[in-house]
């Protein structure tokens, strides 16, 4: 088994537990949950690069203390990780509740209108992540992966009577704890050139994005709300974005509803 | 310097290895604010990161003074919680000396991500206490050594770390020399003129932010 299953696992353990209680409680227990996942990882990392330390430091010879140098000399200690941190979250993107299980186990997690997603999870890179989403009599079994630096969201999509998955990575570059860092993700077939468009200004925060697409921008810490629209038109009901928090990181999701594209937003929440 | 720029301030100063050995930064720093006023527990860890102090992590070295001559440590030396650090000082500034663990100076790819991951893990851990902050960013080193450090990825980590350790206000070091003026023992640590010049010029930036001024007794 390797980390990434092992992880899942964990998180799966914990939804066993966890899965009669309220939905409001899923998100903030996950956190507990994942905290437990995230210190096997930076665990992981942290054992592997300290290994290299203590490699460079038995071929360096270096001694705590110098005899030559008024300053002490200091045992070596890597700089960093081996790999960037990496990241999945899993989205539902129909009109109905569904549940998301990991390989391997029975528990499951509820995502639906209220909590329509899980908080991004620590994963190892390259591993391979691998669950299923279920909703009344359908399926769509999770395989992917998350390339080192990557924040990848696995969204369930109606496909008809079925349920099918996308997954939608990025590498952001945008870190930045003065400004809202807001993406837009449109994944409805129904809406071309999907815009985001601020409500009761002439000002559009996103044009001209692609069917499973993704693009990401930073804002001002401003409370406002949007309108989305598909080829120019207007599409569904204004979306109120709330008061969105200098540093914090959020996702706009345009996803296929009964006869149109509707859109929700999320905070990107990274479990700790 | 006029005396008693830090008068009644109580600070705890957490940082890595330059707090941690005989001769590097702790020392003159710990003087350096305690001349001016301030009442100081600095803890330093070798190699420690930002995520690692939100745990106790086992590193190869570190030193803790408090109200005495510093001890240092070997292989006992541990992070702390910071939260518990904060709980049990109750401090009424907390000084983060950190940059270089977290640079990668021997990667060719940043870690992004995880620095991202750790710097707010850190900053959002603070601010829960409502206690004000601040980072003291890297200096220059000089290029090369056993720790790869170049002056392009300090100035990348210094510009990362300004932009993501707020509400923790932000010290760049960078200011307070030229890229290889003060000389070190290993491209990352400074020799102790190196140390006592960044020491004084850390004393003198902290002085002179509002939010320290307005701590001031």
């Amino acid at each position: 088994m390797n980390d990434a299953d092992l992880s899942f696992s964990k998180a799966d353990h914990f939804f066993t537990r966890s899965i009669h209680k309220k939905k409001a409680q899923i998100l903030a227990l996950c956190h507990v949950t994942v905290s437990e996942i995230l210190s096997i990882t930076a665990g992981h990392v942290q054992k592997m690069a300290r290994s290299i330390g203590l490699a460079r430091l038995t071929l360096c010879c270096v001694g705590m203390f110098s005899a030559v140098s008024h300053a002490a000399d200091i045992p070596l200690y890597p700089t960093g990780p081996s790999a960037d941190s990496s990241f999945v979250r899993f989205i539902n993107g129909t009109d109905a509740a569904l549940e998301l299980t990991a390989a391997g186990s029975k528990a499951k997690v509820q995502l639906d209108a209220k909590t329509p997603t899980t908080v991004f999870y620590p994963v190892r890179a390259k591993s391979d992540i691998k669950g299923q989403f279920t909703q009344a009599q359908s399926k769509s079994d999770i395989s992917t992966s998350v390339k080192a630096g990557e924040f990848v969201s696995v969204i369930a999509l109606a496909d008809g009577s079925k349920l099918k998955h996308l997954s939608l990575g990025e590498e952001p570059d945008d870190f930045n704890a003065l400004k809202v860092s807001l993406a837009f993700y449109n994944v409805s077939a129904k809406c071309a050139n999907a815009a985001l468009q601020v409500v009761g200004r002439d000002v559009m925060l996103f044009e001209k994005l692609g069917v499973n697409a993704l693009t990401r921008r930073m804002i001002n810490p401003v409370k406002i709300s949007v309108q989305l629209l598909c080829g120019e038109q207007a599409t569904g009901a204004p979306l109120e974005l709330g008061e969105l928090i200098a540093g914090e990181r959020y996702s706009v999701f345009a996803v296929p509803a009964a006869s149109t594209t509707r859109i929700f937003i999320v905070s990107d929440a990274v479990a700790r | 310097m006029a005396a008693g720029t830090l008068a009644g301030i109580a600070m705890l100063v957490l940082g890595e290895s330059h707090l941690s050995l005989p001769g590097y930064l702790m020392n003159p720093l710990y003087e350096d604010l305690t001349t001016q006023g301030a009442t100081v527990h600095a803890i330093g860890a070798c190699g420690a990161t930002a995520s690692d102090w939100l745990k106790t992590v086992e590193v190869p070295c570190g030193a803790d003074r408090f109200k005495g001559d510093t001890v240092f440590k070997g292989r006992a030396a541990t992070t702390s919680p910071i939260k518990e650090l904060i709980a049990k000082d109750k401090p009424n500034l907390v000084v983060i000396i950190l940059g270089d663990t977290m640079a990668s100076y021997d990667n060719e790819t940043f870690p992004r991500a995880w620095a991202w991951q750790g710097i707010t893990g850190l900053t959002k851990e603070i601010a829960a206490t409502q206690t004000p902050c601040v980072w003291v960013g890297p200096a220059w080193g000089t290029p090369g050594g056993k720790y790869f450090k170049n002056d392009k990825r300090v100035e990348f980590m210094a510009g990362f770390l300004e932009k993501n350790v707020a509400p923790c206000v932000f010290i760049d070091s960078l200011k307070f020399s030229k890229p290889g003026q003060w000389a070190t023992v290993d491209g990352q640590h400074f020799n102790q003129a190196g140390y006592q010049a960044w020491s004084a010029n850390i004393t003198k930036a902290l002085a002179a932010l509002p939010v320290v001024q307005g701590l001031k007794k």
